[in-house]
C-alpha cells in the first residue's frame, strides 16, 4: 500500500521535504511509520521524535486526511492505501 | 505580604491626584493579579452603564504575581476597562519589562480615572507620581514615544506603556503597547485616548519579598530547564505562525473574510516562508526563556524596510483574509498596527470586512478616496496594497473609509446598512463587537460555543476550547452532550493562567503535559513559595472560575443577556466553502443547546445569570448582592 505523509512545521524544517510519498506493509501501523521517518530522518530526532525513535514528542500529531487527529492511544492502527497522512505540530495563541 | 505590597494606586486625571488604596490578603487570595485583578478593579471603579469613552470609564492596570521574581513567564500585567468594542468587559494581558518595573515600583494595581483636558503622561517614580504635558509626543508612534520619554530621562529603567496615533484618534481597534508587546483586543487604546492619557511611564528600584527565596529559585530553575528543551522548541523556531499551514490543511484558516477555510496561498505567507525568507530574529519579553516571537523583516521592495513582529493571529487576519498572498504586504500592514497602535485582528477583520463589500458592490473605488489616492482605490481581496493603505487610514481616521472601519466591524455594518440599505452585518465577523480570531468555527463545535459565551467577545485567548476539537479529543464536526463542561473546563484553564498571570507557552514544562493535573500543583508550589500561603490544586483551580466569574459579573451588571452570546450570522447560515471543513455551519438549535448545556455546566441559570449563592462559594458576596439571582 502507498501512502503520502505531508510534513508541516518543525517536520518540514528537520526533513528539508514538504512531503514523501511511502510503501507500506499490510499492517503497517502509525508507530512504526514514525519509526520509519525518524530512521530515514535522523534529524526529527529531539523536537518531533522522542529518543526512543517511535513516539512524537507532544505536541507534535498526526493527521490523518485532514479530517482525524490520531491520538496516543491509537497509534497502533494503521493507515489505508491512499491515505494522506500530515505530520504537524500544533500551537496554539498569538 | 509576600509576593505583594498590598497597595492599590488611584489616579485621577480630572484634578491631577492620587491616592493609596489598602487591600486585605483575603482579595489577593481571591483576585491574585493580572486580568482578574485589573477586572475586579473595572468592578469596582467604573460608573455602571458609563460611555466607554467617557470619563466614568477607568483604566485598571494589574501586577502579575511573579512579575520580578525568578519564575520564567512571570513577567506580565493585566489591564481592563470598558471595552469600546463591545460594551462589555474590556480584559487584556501584556508583558515584558513594564511588567517588571511595575511591581518593583512598589504597586500591585494603578487605576487611572477621569480625563485630562489637555494630552498628559504619567510618570511612576517608585511612590512618586507625577503629570506631564504630552502634547510634543502626539502623532508619535509606540516605539517613538517610549523612546522619547526614555531618553527625556537618561535611563533604560523607565518603561512606558503608551498609545499611538490610532488611540490618539480614539479608534476603537486601538491597543496599548509598551516594550514591543501589546495590551489589544477590545480598545484599550481608544479609552487611554478619551482620557487624553499618551502615557504611562514606570521606574520601579524596589525589591520584591517572597516567602521562601530558595524554593522559588529552585522551583524556577526546573521549569527554566524545561522550557529549553522540546516542549517549546515549536515556538522558538516558527513561533505560532507554524499554525498558518495547520489551519489551512485542516480547512479552518479564515479565507477572504471567511468565505472559505482554505488559502490557495497559504505557502507564501505560511511560518516556514517567513522563515525561510524574512526572519530578522526572534526576541523574548522579560522573563522568558522561551522567545517565541518572530520578527519579520522586508529587505527591499515597496515595503523596505517594514519590521513587525509576526504571530499566526496577526497573520491570518492580515494575509489570507484578506485574501493575500504576499508576506512582504502582510508585514507591511502587521508593522503599521505595531507601530500605529493597532490591534492586528480586529484591524485584519474589519479590513476583510470593508474588502468584501467592495466585492459586492457595496463600496466603489470612491469610497476609499485618501490623500495617497485621491481617487480612491479597488479595494478586492489579495490587493496587499490596498491592505496595508486601509491599516493607514485606520489609524489615522482618514477619509470615509478610515473613520468608518475605525469603529470595527459592528458599528460599521449597522451605519453602512441603516445608510445603504444593505446587509453587510451577514459577513461582519464579531462576537460582542469583538472581531473573530484564526479559527473558523463552523467546524469546531465546542469552541463554537466558547466563543459565543465569551466574556470579551470574539476571542482564543480566553476560551481555549478550540484545543479539545482541533486536537482530535472529541469530534469537532459534530456537537454532544460533553461540550458545555469541556467549555467551561477550558476557559477556567486559560484563565488561571492569565490571572497569575504566566505565559501559556510555559503550560507543558511542568510535567510535559498541558493538562491540570501535572500543572496546579506546580503552580500551587510556586504561590506558595512566593506568597506564603497554603494553596492546593483545588485552589489553583478556583482561580481561573473566579477570574472568569468577575468579568461575567461585569457583564451582567452592564446588561448582557442570553442573546448577547451568539455567533457571526456567516458561520450560522453559510456553510464552509472547500476543504475538509466543507459544507458545515453552527445550526440555531445547535447553538442554542450548546448554550444550555454550558450555562449548566457554569451553574448558572438557563438565562445565563449568576446564583447568588454561587459567588458567595466564590468567596464575591458584595458582587452576589449587586447581580446575584
Amino acid at each position: 500500500m502507498r501512502v503520502q505523509v505531508e510534513f508541516l512545521g518543525v517536520s518540514r524544517l528537520a526533513t528539508g521535504l514538504k512531503e514523501v510519498a511511502l510503501n507500506l506493509e499490510k499492517g503497517t501501523t502509525f508507530r512504526d511509520i514514525v519509526h520509519m521517518l525518524a530512521t530515514r530522518y535522523p534529524k526529527l530526532i529531539g523536537d518531533v521524535v522522542q529518543p526512543n525513535g517511535e513516539t512524537l514528542q507532544v505536541p507534535n500529531i498526526l493527521n490523518l486526511n485532514a479530517k482525524r487527529m490520531i491520538q496516543e492511544n491509537q497509534m497502533d492502527e494503521g493507515p489505508s492505501d491512499g491515505d494522506r497522512i500530515i505530520l504537524m505540530s500544533m500551537s496554539a495563541g498569538g | 505580604m509576600n509576593g505583594y505590597s498590598g497597595k492599590i494606586l488611584h489616579i485621577d486625571l480630572n484634578k491631577h491626584k492620587t491616592w493609596v488604596e489598602t487591600k486585605p490578603e483575603k482579595w489577593y487570595q481571591t483576585y491574585i493579579g493580572g486580568v482578574s485583578m485589573a477586572s475586579r478593579l473595572a468592578w469596582e471603579n467604573i460608573e455602571p452603564g458609563c460611555d466607554s469613552l467617557a470619563p466614568g470609564n477607568v483604566t485598571c492596570l494589574a501586577g502579575g504575581l511573579f512579575a520580578g521574581t525568578p519564575v520564567p513567564v512571570g513577567g506580565k500585567y493585566g489591564m481592563a476597562s470598558k471595552s469600546p468594542l463591545t460594551g462589555f468587559i474590556g480584559d487584556s494581558l501584556s508583558g515584558s519589562w513594564l511588567a517588571v518595573s511595575f511591581k518593583r515600583a512598589g504597586w500591585d494595581g494603578i487605576v487611572v480615572h477621569g480625563a485630562s483636558d489637555e494630552w498628559v503622561r504619567i510618570f511612576i517614580d517608585d511612590d512618586k507620581v507625577s503629570f506631564h504635558d504630552a502634547s510634543h509626543l502626539l502623532g508619535l508612534t509606540s516605539t517613538e514615544t517610549e523612546e522619547a520619554i526614555r531618553d527625556e530621562y537618561g535611563d533604560d529603567q523607565v518603561r512606558t506603556a503608551c498609545i499611538g496615533p490610532a488611540g490618539e484618534n480614539l479608534v476603537r481597534v486601538a491597543n496599548v503597547s509598551n516594550d514591543g508587546r501589546k495590551a489589544g483586543r477590545t480598545g484599550q487604546g481608544a479609552v487611554w485616548g478619551s482620557k487624553k492619557l499618551k502615557a504611562l511611564s514606570i521606574r520601579g528600584t524596589g525589591g520584591i519579598s517572597v516567602a521562601d527565596p530558595e524554593t522559588l529559585l529552585k522551583l524556577s530553575y526546573d521549569i527554566l530547564q524545561a522550557a529549553q528543551g522540546p516542549h517549546t522548541q515549536k515556538y522558538r523556531i516558527l513561533g505560532t505562525t507554524a499554525n498558518m499551514l495547520n489551519m489551512n490543511r485542516l480547512g479552518l484558516l479564515p479565507t477572504r473574510n471567511y468565505q472559505a477555510g482554505v488559502f490557495e496561498d497559504a505557502e507564501l505567507v505560511s511560518g516556514e516562508y517567513l522563515h525561510e525568507h524574512y526572519k530578522a530574529k526572534t526576541i523574548a519579553c522579560a522573563q522568558c526563556p522561551i522567545a517565541c516571537e518572530q520578527v519579520g523583516q522586508v529587505k527591499e521592495g515597496s515595503f523596505a524596510p517594514a519590521m513587525g513582529h509576526i504571530e499566526y493571529e496577526s497573520l491570518y487576519a492580515l494575509s489570507s483574509n484578506c485574501g493575500v498572498g504576499d508576506m512582504e504586504a502582510s508585514i507591511k500592514a502587521i508593522a503599521n498596527c505595531n507601530e500605529l497602535g493597532l490591534d492586528t485582528m480586529s484591524t485584519g477583520v474589519t479590513i476583510s470586512w470593508a474588502m468584501e463589500c467592495y466585492q459586492k458592490g457595496v463600496f466603489t473605488e470612491e469610497d476609499f478616496k485618501c490623500e495617497k489616492y485621491p481617487e480612491g482605490f479597488e479595494a478586492e481581496f489579495g490587493n496587499g496594497e490596498a491592505m496595508v493603505t486601509l491599516t493607514e487610514m485606520i489609524a489615522h481616521r482618514e477619509g470615509y473609509m478610515g473613520d468608518l472601519l475605525a469603529e470595527g466591524t459592528k458599528r460599521a455594518s449597522a451605519k453602512v446598512d441603516e445608510e445603504r440599505d444593505t446587509e453587510t452585518y451577514k459577513w461582519a465577523m464579531n462576537i460582542k463587537g469583538l472581531e473573530t480570531p484564526g479559527y473558523d468555527a463552523r467546524s469546531l463545535k465546542t469552541f463554537a460555543v466558547g466563543l459565543a459565551a465569551g466574556v470579551r467577545g470574539g476571542c482564543h485567548n480566553r476560551s481555549a476550547a478550540y484545543d479539545p476539537d482541533i486536537k482530535g479529543w472529541v469530534d469537532r464536526f459534530s456537537v454532544d452532550e460533553t461540550r458545555g463542561e469541556l467549555a467551561k473546563s477550558t476557559e477556567e484553564y486559560a484563565a488561571v493562567y492569565d490571572t497569575l498571570p504566566l505565559c501559556k507557552f510555559i503550560r507543558r514544562c511542568f510535567t510535559g503535559k498541558a493538562d491540570r493535573e501535572g500543572a496546579w500543583p506546580a503552580i500551587a508550589k510556586l504561590i506558595n513559595a512566593t506568597t506564603g500561603w497554603e494553596f492546593e490544586y483545588d485552589d489553583v483551580d478556583l482561580i481561573g472560575e473566579r477570574a472568569h466569574t468577575i468579568k461575567k459579573a461585569f457583564n451582567i451588571r452592564e446588561g448582557w443577556t442570553r442573546e448577547d452570546d451568539h455567533l457571526p450570522w456567516r458561520w450560522q447560515h453559510e456553510p464552509m466553502e472547500g476543504g475538509p471543513s466543507a459544507g458545515y455551519v453552527v445550526t440555531d438549535e445547535e447553538l442554542e443547546y450548546l448554550k444550555d448545556i454550558y450555562y449548566k455546566a457554569k451553574g448558572w441559570t438557563k438565562e445565563g445569570l449568576i446564583p447568588e449563592e454561587k459567588l458567595i462559594e466564590l468567596g464575591m458576596e458584595d458582587v452576589a448582592e449587586e447581580i446575584g439571582v
